[in-house]
């Protein structure tokens, strides 16, 4: 009883929302109500007792595929008022055409007529002991291994063409070389500085990052750093020097 | 009492009753989690945080959540009204229903399901949602830039933290959640499969858009990201739903490596102490990590986020994942094998 | 019993080509620069091992019935591997030039073939399916490799967009097929339709859906509207390997999945193929009169050429089966050579493909000339040439089945299309000549010479291709 109330109420809410997806003036209005729709024909697979079904559904679907529809859709600026303009002149031929079709569909159905045979072929139902999740497996990789295979080289294929077609190598852009960054030891960056108390930095000039290559003066070295008296415009050369002698491009990017 | 449980209506109450009990501490939980926060941070960078609002800034996330109830909400001209509200409520009702699966202990689960790591899959994969949704309706080209950035890092780290939990489930033979923590019972999955628990954790950074990964807010570059033209209770509504999720994705790192309820070891002075509290205890290792990475670390830059997902867990996590696999064969400790 | 069943051996010519494809992908992406030139060669090698292991391999139904090697799929596969190896080698000195030097594409030809050659020993609807998928969607990406001209990149959308629809119709069928029979394998379908209070409407409907996204593979009228502007769009080494390989393995899935599981339905799909091969040939004779663009002027003649071939499928005999395959052999090889001859047209670096670009060519390049016209005049059916023999077969097929009205219709819409092949010879032998075309490659000359030889010469040797044709047209019929 419960079961077949949700059942209709699913089952209608997920009609609606596929109508509404068609309906829908706003084009992300539309992808919001099918979202809606995979959710709904989660819940029938649900009341089926798929639950692997439905939980990969709402995953691949709603948690991947609508994601990129969304993201596709809201950043597209299509102007939906012109596509939507021939609807009139269009309309005889779509319905005479969808008339066609459903005649063909009424005569299948009213044909149907399942071969006696064809009802021994079925798999059979999984084992009752185990979940459908194990049930699935099962034949996945045994049976159908070939097919499941053949799908991922599908997949793989996809992925191919996509790098394949758009990937574009920029000539300008700067790749970060992490292995280079990490390498780069603070001796090569940093220089400490004895500064004194109260003197602030003002007379010590303006400090750079060292080169790396080892035949510069190591710091305490240098006469201007140490001598708290020095002239002030001599530090400031001596700063300016530095800074000269400290002007490399770093190594990261 | 039994017996009304038992019926129809009965066992719609004891549900209702379950899911409060449950609720009511992650709500609180919540509010602390906000206050914790502020505290570590603090003692992190040698201050003293919140200390005004009652006893050690106690009440503090209460005088939060009365001011920004108090405050108007604001919606902005051209947003699109439904989905602008809509967006923080269901990042905040994904976070909750999320707990749904989760065994606080053996058999204290409101729904013990078959197939409840992919349900918690599910839900965290559907976060997403919230944050482009609140980008979009926002009418706003920073909310939109925010929207835009999570969703592609969020589908990103998704897929590298389904390859960590197939391996967590190739060791286990099962998707249902109290199996898995059982199968912890002589050894936690954090210490075999120590770097997919690292590679799991900082994924959970990413689906939580923290720090260092919170490129999706990026105060200094896209002022707020996608809740920039959210204020009061709509903002609140996203603040706690960042917090649940949080507690959320400990939740989930404890139950897959941590070994959800059971004590450590499974021997005596910490069998004493009973199973939630050691989840709880789990949990707040895990929130505390949460924060000292944001102490500690600067954000990445985009490009370095996308190298790591997709150029270092991706392939990493895959290959740990067949090793995992070819290991459990050779010694034939493949789980269940057959059933 | 479940390993005996399995019987994986039987697909190991597949196993290795995919095998391969993937191994050359990483060695591409790990070498960086330069390696296409390398790539294509290993792909060549890729191809002739599992052309060596197609020979030597073993015989059987393999995965519980879902595939199946036999003397058919032997056949068929070998002439897949000749075809792709072929244009592999038209695209070296094309790509080079056009600056399309790119180590996927040799790799896409590879996972391409090995979808072609599963659907080669397909004997369920979904490896079917699933062969025929990882066939296209390697192609639609093919189509589109020029990805900055924009002409390719149409012609990529173009294909990708009405083969989707394809794949749609042929699921629909597969669908309807399962519903009403109750299984996926062709030899259980075969078995239940043995008995003919079976042949529901629902089946019935479901094969016209299924041959309907099959036609569209072959180009057949009505599903041909993509393949001029395809043709024409693709670079041409693509267009080379559109023309051939893939052609052949849905032809060779359209034999099997007619004569197997849905050969008790002949009366049904007779009438059918007749009517799609009428269309085929007169669209394919009269559209290409018009034509001046040399690329789709091919498509028309393809299109033309897949009704000749389909006229054997409409006799249902096992000569006609027999015609089909003779013809695929000789129209894969033609096709080859008349690309090679069409990717060596080139002027000032640039690629020319107006017929009247052709001018001339007798004096300019006499070793050229004669090559094209070799082909044209094969094409156009003309004894002693190899095209002849393919029609030949399969008219003599069509009047011992008493389908006389096919084979006067082909026999005039020949007449008609030999005007337009012909016109192509008179242009380069009697036009006042152009400028002379640039060198062209090494490998074009090769494949040019080799089919070119082997079009003139066939009328030597015929017996081995026929009589290999004969044994796997015997498969078929069990």
């Amino acid at each position: 009883m419960i079961v077949a109330i949700a059942f209709y109420a699913f089952a209608l809410i997920l009609l609606a929302s596929a109508a509404m997806v068609v309906t829908a003036r706003n084009p992300v209005h539309s992808v919001l109500f099918l979202i809606l729709a995979f959710f709904n024909a989660a819940a029938l697979f649900l009341i089926a007792g798929a639950e692997f079904l439905a939980m990969i559904l709402v995953i691949v679907y709603v948690g991947a595929v609508a994601v990129l529809f969304l993201f596709v859709v809201m950043m597209l600026d299509v102007n939906f008022a012109e596509l939507r303009s021939g609807y009139q002149r269009y309309m005889p031929v779509g319905a005479a055409i969808g008339g066609v079709l459903a005649i063909e569909l009424l005569l299948v159905v009213t044909g149907w007529q399942v071969a006696p045979e064809a009802l021994h072929l079925s798999l059979g139902a999984a084992p009752a002991a185990a979940t459908n999740t194990a049930a699935l497996a099962e034949v996945i990789y045994t049976k159908y291994v070939f097919l499941f295979q053949a799908a991922g080289l599908v997949l793989l294929v996809a992925m191919i063409g996509a790098i394949v077609l758009t990937l574009r190598d920029r000539k300008t852009s700067r790749h970060q070389v992490i292995r280079v960054q990490t390498e780069r030891s603070a001796a090569a960056t940093l220089e400490m500085v004895e500064a004194g108390i109260g003197a602030g930095i003002g007379t010590l000039g303006i400090y750079r990052p060292l080169p790396a290559t080892a035949d510069l003066e190591p710091a305490d070295n240098d006469p201007h750093a140490d001598d708290p008296h020095a002239d002030p415009v001599d530090a400031a050369h001596g700063g300016g020097a530095h800074g000269g002698s400290g002007h490399h491009a770093p190594e990261a990017r | 009492m039994e017996a009304f449980f038992a019926t129809g209506f009965g066992h719609l109450v004891l549900v209702l009753l379950q899911t409060l009990a449950l609720l009511i501490p992650l709500l609180i939980g919540v509010a602390y989690l906000t206050y914790a926060e502020r505290k570590v941070l603090a003692a992190i960078q040698l201050r003293k945080g919140p200390n005004v609002v009652g006893p050690f800034g106690l009440a503090q996330p209460f005088a939060d959540a009365l001011k920004m109830l108090m405050k108007e909400t604001i919606i902005p001209t051209g947003a699109n009204r439904l989905l602008f509200l809509m967006a923080p409520m269901l990042t905040f009702s994904l976070a909750v229903l999320a707990w749904a699966v989760i065994p606080v202990n053996e058999g204290w689960a409101i729904a013990d399901i078959n197939v409840g790591v992919l349900y918690l899959f599910a839900i965290s994969s559907l976060g997403v949602y919230g944050i482009i949704i609140a980008g979009w309706a926002s009418n706003s080209k920073y909310a939109f830039l925010g929207a835009l950035r999570s969703a592609a890092q969020m589908v990103s780290y998704e897929i590298s933290m389904g390859f960590v939990i197939v391996t967590v489930l190739v060791c286990v033979g099962s998707l249902n959640l109290t199996d898995i923590v059982l199968a912890q019972r002589h050894v936690w999955f954090c210490l075999p499969l120590f770097p997919m628990f690292i590679i799991f954790f900082i994924s959970t950074l990413a689906e939580t858009n923290r720090s260092p990964f919170d490129l999706p807010e990026g105060e200094s570059e896209i002022v707020a990201g996608f809740f920039v033209e959210y204020s009061a209770m709509s903002f609140a509504l996203f603040f706690l739903g960042e917090y649940a999720n949080m507690i959320l994705m400990s939740a989930m790192t404890t139950i897959l490596f941590l070994g959800g309820w059971l004590a450590p070891f499974g021997i005596e002075p910490f069998t004493w102490v009973p199973g939630p509290i050691w989840f709880i205890l789990k949990i707040c290792f895990c929130l505390f990590i949460f924060l000292w990475v944001r102490a500690t670390f600067p954000r990445y830059r985009y490009d370095q986020l996308m190298r790591l997902g997709w150029k270092v867990f991706l392939p990493f996590s895959m290959i740990w994942l067949v090793l995992t696999a070819g290991v459990l064969m050779i010694f034939g400790w493949l789980p269940g094998a057959g059933t | 019993m479940e390993a005996a069943a399995m019987n994986w051996t039987v697909a190991v010519p597949e196993i290795a080509l995919a095998l391969c494809a993937m191994a050359i992908l990483i060695f591409g992406v790990l070498r960086r620069q330069d390696a296409t030139f390398l790539c294509t060669m290993l792909s060549l090698g890729a191809l002739l091992l599992t052309g060596v292991l197609v020979i030597g391999g073993q015989t059987g139904a393999g995965f519980g019935g879902q595939f199946t090697a036999d003397a058919f799929s032997a056949f068929v596969k070998l002439l897949i591997l000749s075809g792709s190896a072929f244009a592999l080698l038209l695209s070296l000195d094309y790509n080079e030039r056009e600056g399309l030097a790119r180590f996927e594409y040799p790799v896409l030809v590879l996972l391409a073939t090995t979808g072609m050659m599963v659907m080669a020993s397909a004997t369920n609807l979904m490896t079917l399916y699933l062969g025929l998928e990882l066939q296209s969607l390697a192609l639609y990406v093919l189509a589109a490799f020029a990805r900055d001209t924009l002409r390719s990149s149409e012609a990529g959308l173009k294909y990708f967009v009405l083969g989707a629809l394809a794949s749609g119709l042929l699921l629909y069928g597969i669908s309807l097929a399962y519903g009403f029979s109750g299984t996926m394998d062709f030899a259980q379908i075969a078995r239940i339709l043995a008995s003919p209070a079976h042949a529901s409407a629902g089946l019935v409907v479901g094969l016209v859906f299924i041959l309907a996204g099959l036609a569209f593979k072959v180009s057949a009228v009505p599903f041909h509207m993509w393949t001029p502007d395809v043709y024409e769009g693709a670079p041409t080494p693509v267009t080379a390997l559109f023309g051939t390989a893939p052609k052949v393995a849905a032809m060779a899935l359209i034999l099997r999945v007619m004569i197997g599981p849905f050969g008790h339905l002949l009366p049904h799909w007779q009438l059918l193929i007749v009517l799609v091969s009428i269309a085929s040939m007169l669209l394919g004779s009269l559209a290409a009169i018009g034509q001046n663009n040399i690329k789709r002027l091919m498509a028309y003649s393809s299109i033309g050429h897949m009704g000749y071939a389909l006229i054997g499928l409409a006799a249902g005999t096992h000569a006609g089966v027999r015609g089909v395959l003779v013809y695929l052999v000789v129209y894969v090889f033609m096709n080859l050579g008349t690309f090679a001859c069409i990717i060596a047209m080139r002027r000032q670096g640039r690629q020319v493909e107006n017929i009247s670009d052709l001018a001339g060519l007798a004096r300019t390049d006499p070793g050229l000339a004669l090559a094209m016209a070799a082909f044209m005049f094969s094409m156009a059916g003309i004894p002693p040439l190899s095209g002849f023999f393919g029609k030949l077969y399969v008219f003599l097929a069509a009047v011992q089945a008493g389908l006389w009205t096919l084979a006067v219709i082909g026999v005039l819409t020949s007449v008609v299309g030999a005007y337009y092949y012909l016109r192509v010879v008179k242009i380069m032998y009697f036009d006042e000549a152009q400028p002379a075309f640039d060198k062209r490659g090494a490998s074009l000359s090769f494949v040019a010479a080799s089919t070119g030889l082997f079009t003139l010469l066939f009328f030597i040797f015929p017996a081995p291709f026929v009589g290999a044709a004969e044994a796997a047209a015997r498969v078929l019929f069990g």
